[in-house]
Parts: structure tokens; C-alpha cells; sequence
């Protein structure tokens, strides 16, 4: 093994790259807020099957589940200044093109969760028994006092388990942002392993601060839905 | 708005030609997972000692590392202890004769293998005590029992799963590209070498795989038909 | 022909079978009767291994087993020369009423299919549900899933049959229709032990009925002895709390 591995390498750039999870979080912070507020947004309107938008939405959330990230990270890097450019340069006076590529990484992000969360809320607002709501109305309870203190309570209590499986996904994704030249955990890894032409400790360092923190995130959210549900979650 | 179509059909044309080494690389892993996931579920299902723990403390780890990390680790570490062990195995192959592609096959294997047993797992508990004890009480063994009665039943259930299993590591299969493997996405950026223009390369890409994507939907369509019918009830 | 003595079974610190020992003859119909927790379930399912007794001797037939020292081909042969009837009717989901009867006849004695076949609707026949042979068991009522279920234990031709609460899961008026079933079946002569309350069955049918609580057999005897003359003070709380809503106690 030798020269391969040294732990002594691996003492010192360990620190190095855990200092970039921030990079990370951030990311993974930013996302979730925005796409859990447009899952919403998708979630209600394709329960209302408000007409022509319901199916529009059908048909992105089908290409975001249906597409890889990456590419969808290099669409949205190569394709928004493409489309938005001009309009942009032209009414903010902002060049899009030197938009630091993180942006284009969360708003790809951004867009997969508003799709799949989207469908996980759906699937959780629906999967609450319309005898819920009836019983709402029938002591008088309007439409919206009926969805947000009976229906979405319950709804939320379902999709719980989804969202923390999903939130644990997106972190885990943020390991392709390198490739659009974000320096996070792994581009730190990659960047210390052309310098010092040793990667093994690196990427090491990276995997370690991956599962620690996935199992850290896992912890957190056996313990919420604990909460919830006094006691009695299990894991999905 | 600068968006040619004819570098977009170029881009088309090249990813379908690769389409065929995702569509193996997904296959052949899902296949090889199921089976292995099967055998690790099975293992926990009837808490086998030693082994289930085992099993149970690696694929609570393993899930906690993400494709990109394991792709880059694993051919970081083929690339650094293959000569070794060829030598020490007596291959004569040179490194630059494997095809990369072989890493990801073993990385992507082992990610959707641990991922699948945790389905096949879920599967398991959906699983009345009985159906065990009717088994076991017309005399048939553990072995008979679980492939006759337990595993049949299972599979309307893991169905939708499975589906959504298939999607993801079709998606994941587009990582080996960071180690220089040749699939869709870098087959649809080829013709873009020549002309600087990227954007149609991934549309084309995405193009590509949302085909296959929806291909696997309807596949999965017709298996969920065809499964579960005893499931339903009639007056 | 089955004797068990000195059974004992505990679930954690929960002793559920403290020296149980009863005995059954050849072509006898026993009936068990009792609280829930008194035992009578577990020491039926120690019968075939559905559940592990702690200790005890069982001789079924020439074969004497020791439930300490049971090895597998030991519960093997228990369990493919008695039937068990399941209180929730235990049939496989994913297979039609015939399958679920010619299951065990080809899988397990490795009948060929026409036989087994032909066997199976025999034995449907018996029971009344050859016409639903092709039916799934969601598709029937709880009474016609437990006539199958006695369908499977019967074709298998055991030499005991081991009847669990057979009519507890079932609607009052599916009852009376899975009762004639087993009757029938008691009057072919084979050995059966039947854990059930339904009292007026037991009247009927039983040759023996043996009262059991807190994981003891408290008393035994023949039907009329333990009904109206019973010796033990238990039996009497026990049956006075059942007895009066059926309305042939005189």
C-alpha cells in the first residue's frame, strides 16, 4: 500500500474538505426551500386538475423524473442564458453568463423537487380519506379551514417519511456539482488530489463526510417523525 | 435564441447509437440486484445470525455514499492496484485494455443491490404470519415455502417499486460518464465537438432517455396488470 | 394415538404452558375449551411446531418426540401427517381454491397433477365449494375460505387433524354452515382436536371435552359430565359466563 495511502495525507486534508460541506448545505438548504414551495404549488394544482396547466405540469414532471440530473444541470447551464439572455441583459442588466454555475445547479435542483415532491404531496393529500374532510365540512368547517387543520396535518404526517428520504437524495446528488466546476467536498477532493497527486485520501475524506452526514440526516428525521407520531415511526 | 436543429438530430442520432451500452449497463445491474438483494432481504427476513447483522450494518452504510463518490473511488483505486493484482493473479491484460465500463457495473451493483433489498425487505412485511404457517402446516419446508407462497405474493406489491428502482439506476447509469465511459449523454455530445454549440447534445440526451424511461413505464404498465389479480375482490 | 406430557412453553417471562399433559385415541374428537390465555392455542400449535414447547414428550403413533430435543426432520413428520385448520383461514392468497387443495398433495407427497387433481375436487365436492374451484380466496365469504381451508387439511388424508378456533373469525350466520363441515369430517372418523367455544358443537360432536385456564388442564371428561356436572370450580366460572346465552342448556 505504501505510498498509495498515508494517513498522515489523510490527517491533513481531511479538514480541507470538510470545510467545503458548506458548499454543500448550501446548496442542499437553498433547493429544498424553493422546491418544496413549488411542490406545493404543483401538488395543489394537479389535485385541482385545473385544466391545461395540470397537464403541462404532467408533462415536466414526467421529463424531470424521466431525465438524468447531470443532464438537466447542463441544460439549464447551457440552456437559460441561451434562452433568457437577452431578456435578462436587456431588463436587469445582468449577464447571465457569468452567473456562477451554482445558481444554474440549484435551480435544476430546484425544478426535480418541485416534480418530485410534487408527487409526493399529491400522494399524500390524496391518500388522506375523504371521509376526513366530509367530517370537516359537516360541523360547518369552510374549504380552506377544512385543508389546512384537518386534511394537510394528516397529509403531512405521510409524507414525512418520502420528504426525508428525499431531502437525504438531494444531499447525496450535490456530488455531481463538481463537474460544473462548484468546488464542493468532492471538487475540493479532486482540486487537493491534481495538486498534490495523491486523490485517494481525498476522495476518501469525501465518501466519509457523505455517509456520516446521510446517517446524521437519517437520525434527525427517525427522530421528527418519532415525534409525530409518539413513538411509533418506521423506516421507510 | 440560438438552437440548431440539425446539431440536435446529430446529437439524436449519436445517443441512440449509444443507447444500447445503457440500456445493458441498466439491465444486466438491475437483474444481478435483484438477485443479490433477494439473497441479503431473504438473510434479514429470516434473521439469519451474524449475517443479518451483518448485512443489516452494510447496507445502512453503503446508502449513505453517493454513485458519483463510489464511481470516482472505486476507479481511482482500480487504476492505483491493478497492476498489482494482475500480477499477483497472473493476468496479462494490460490496464488499458479493460474497459471501464466494468467499474461501473460493480459500483452500480452494489448501490442498487443494497437499495433493492431494502424494497424487497418492506416487500417481506407486507406478508401475513400465516401464509408462512399455512405453508409450513401442510408439511413443506422453509425453502419450498418461500418460493411457492411468500415470494409470489410479494411481487404485486414490490411491483410499483421496482419500477421506480429501474428509472433511478437508469438515470444513475449516466455517472459512468465521469469515468470515461461512453453512454448516452457523452454519445449525444460527440458531434457537438465540432460545433461548440452543447445545449443540443443534452436536450438530445435527455431526449433519449426520457424515451427509454417511458418504455420502462409502459413495460411496468402491463406487468402490474398481469400480477395481482387475485388481489381483487368481487362481491 | 397422541400423548403429550408434561408440556411446557413460556413466551419471555409469560408462562403460558405449565404441565400440560393430555392424550387423545384413535378416531376421537377432542374438544378444548377455555379462556383467551389459557394456553389451549399454543398447546394445539406445539402439536405441529408452530410454536416451540420449552419441554414435554409427545408420542404420536410409535414415534416419540422430545420437544426439547426436536430436530427438524422430527417436525417435518409432524407436520406432514397432521392437518391444521387456521382460525383466519391461512389460505394462499395468490392461488385458486383448487390449488391451494392440490398444493400439498403435489408439492408435499408428490402426487401427479391429475391425481391430485382429482383427489382435490373430491374433497371440494365434500365440503361444497367444487363449483368456486377456480375462484381466488378475496373473492369469497369467510365461511367458504374456512370450508376450503378444512378442504386442504382432509385431502391430505393426516392422521390428526388440528382444528384452531376454526369459526371465531367468522360472521354469526357463516357458522352454522362451516360446523356441518366439520362434523361431516369428525364423522369419517378421523382423529381430530378441535380448540373452539362454540358449545353446542362441542355437545355434539366431541367423544371428550378437556377445559383448560391459566396454562393447566383444570378437568376433562365427556361432554355431558363437564357441562352440567362440572367438578372443578373454574369450570363452573367459566362455563356460567358462557352458558347462558345458548339456549339448549336445560
Amino acid at each position: 500500500m505504501g505510498n498509495y495511502f498515508s494517513a498522515e495525507r489523510f490527517i491533513n486534508v481531511f479538514p480541507k474538505v470538510i470545510s467545503n460541506l458548506s458548499v454543500n448545505l448550501h446548496i442542499v438548504f437553498w433547493s429544498m426551500l424553493l422546491g418544496t414551495i413549488l411542490a406545493i404549488f404543483v401538488a395543489v394544482l394537479r389535485i385541482r386538475r385545473v385544466p391545461v396547466i395540470s397537464g403541462l405540469l404532467g408533462i415536466y414532471i414526467s421529463f424531470m423524473r424521466g431525465t438524468p440530473l447531470l443532464v438537466q444541470m447542463m441544460i439549464a447551464f447551457y440552456g437559460i442564458p441561451i434562452v433568457l439572455g437577452n431578456l435578462f441583459l436587456n431588463l436587469f442588466g445582468i449577464n447571465l453568463n457569468r452567473l456562477e454555475p451554482v445558481i444554474f445547479v440549484e435551480i435544476a435542483i430546484i425544478l426535480n423537487e418541485g416534480a418530485f415532491l410534487g408527487e409526493i404531496f399529491r400522494g399524500a393529500i390524496t391518500s388522506v380519506p375523504s371521509v376526513q374532510a366530509e367530517a370537516g365540512y359537516s360541523i360547518g368547517m369552510t374549504g380552506a379551514q377544512t385543508f389546512y387543520r384537518i386534511v394537510l396535518p394528516q397529509a403531512f404526517k405521510v409524507a414525512l417519511p418520502h420528504y426525508g428520504v428525499d431531502f437525504i437524495g438531494v444531499f447525496q446528488n450535490t456530488s455531481l456539482v463538481f463537474i460544473l466546476g462548484v468546488v464542493d467536498l468532492l471538487g475540493k477532493a479532486k482540486t487537493l488530489g491534481a495538486a498534490t497527486g495523491h486523490s485517494l485520501e481525498g476522495y476518501l475524506s469525501a465518501a466519509i463526510i457523505y455517509i456520516s452526514f446521510s446517517l446524521f440526516l437519517k437520525g434527525v428525521f427517525l427522530l421528527i417523525e418519532n415525534r409525530l407520531n409518539n413513538g411509533t415511526a418506521k423506516a421507510v | 435564441m440560438s438552437f440548431s436543429i440539425t446539431s440536435f438530430f446529430d446529437s439524436f442520432k449519436s445517443a441512440l447509437l449509444y443507447a444500447p451500452v445503457t440500456i445493458k449497463l441498466t439491465a444486466i445491474t438491475f437483474v444481478v440486484s435483484l438477485l443479490l438483494g433477494a439473497v441479503i432481504a431473504t438473510v434479514r427476513n429470516y434473521r439469519v445470525p451474524v449475517l443479518s447483522q451483518f448485512f443489516a450494518a452494510f447496507v445502512t452504510i453503503y446508502l449513505g455514499l453517493p454513485t458519483m463518490v463510489a464511481l470516482l473511488l472505486y476507479n481511482l483505486l482500480f487504476m492505483t492496484f491493478y497492476s498489482d493484482v494482475a500480477a499477483a493473479l497472473h493476468i496479462s491484460v494490460p490496464i488499458s485494455d479493460v474497459n471501464p465500463i466494468f467499474i461501473g457495473y460493480i459500483t452500480l451493483i452494489i448501490g442498487t443491490t443494497c437499495s433493492v433489498s431494502e424494497s424487497i425487505r418492506g416487500a417481506f412485511r407486507g406478508i401475513e404470519k400465516v401464509q408462512y404457517e399455512a405453508g409450513y402446516s401442510i408439511g413443506m419446508g422453509k425453502f419450498k415455502t418461500l418460493t411457492r407462497i411468500i415470494f409470489p405474493q410479494m411481487v404485486p406489491i414490490l411491483l410499483p417499486g421496482m419500477q421506480n428502482s429501474l428509472i433511478g439506476l437508469l438515470k444513475a447509469s449516466n455517472l459512468v460518464s465521469a469515468i470515461s465511459v461512453v453512454e448516452i449523454m457523452t454519445g449525444a455530445l460527440l458531434p457537438s465537438l465540432m460545433y461548440y454549440s452543447y445545449l443540443e447534445g443534452y436536450v438530445a440526451a435527455a431526449l433519449v432517455y426520457w424515451m427509454i424511461g417511458a418504455a420502462i413505464e409502459i413495460l411496468a404498465h402491463f406487468a402490474e396488470k398481469n400480477s395481482g389479480k387475485y388481489l381483487k375482490r368481487t362481491a | 394415538m397422541i400423548e403429550l406430557t408434561g408440556v411446557k412453553k413460556s413466551f419471555g417471562k409469560q408462562e403460558v404452558l405449565r404441565d400440560v399433559s393430555i392424550k387423545v385415541n384413535d378416531g376421537e374428537v377432542v374438544v378444548i375449551l377455555g379462556p383467551s390465555g389459557s394456553g389451549k392455542t399454543t398447546l394445539l400449535r406445539s402439536i405441529n411446531f408452530l410454536e416451540r414447547a420449552d419441554s414435554g414428550i409427545m408420542k404420536f403413533g410409535e414415534k416419540e418426540i422430545n420437544f426439547k430435543t426436536a430436530k427438524k426432520k422430527d417436525v417435518l413428520y409432524m407436520r406432514r401427517h397432521t392437518g391444521f385448520v387456521f382460525q383466519n383461514y391461512g389460505l394462499f392468497a395468490h392461488k385458486t381454491v383448487l390449488q391451494n387443495v392440490m398444493e400439498g398433495l403435489v408439492q408435499v407427497q408428490k402426487k401427479s397433477k391429475s391425481e391430485a387433481q382429482r383427489i382435490a375436487e373430491e374433497v371440494l365436492d365434500n365440503v361444497g365449494m367444487l363449483e368456486k374451484k377456480d375462484s381466488y380466496p378475496s373473492q369469497l365469504s369467510g365461511g367458504q375460505q374456512q370450508r376450503v381451508g378444512i378442504a386442504r387439511a382432509v385431502a391430505l388424508k393426516p392422521d390428526l387433524i388440528l382444528f384452531d378456533e376454526p369459526t371465531s373469525a367468522l360472521d354469526p350466520e357463516l357458522v352454522g354452515e362451516t360446523l356441518e363441515v366439520i362434523k361431516k369430517v369428525a364423522k369419517t372418523g378421523i382423529t381430530m382436536i378441535v380448540v373452539t367455544h362454540e358449545m353446542s358443537f362441542a355437545e355434539d360432536v366431541a367423544d371428550r371435552v378437556i377445559f383448560m385456564d391459566g396454562g393447566v388442564v383444570v378437568e376433562e371428561g365427556k361432554p355431558s359430565e363437564i357441562f352440567y356436572k362440572p367438578k372443578e370450580e373454574r369450570t363452573r366460572q367459566f362455563l356460567s359466563r358462557i352458558i347462558p346465552q345458548d339456549a339448549y342448556v336445560i
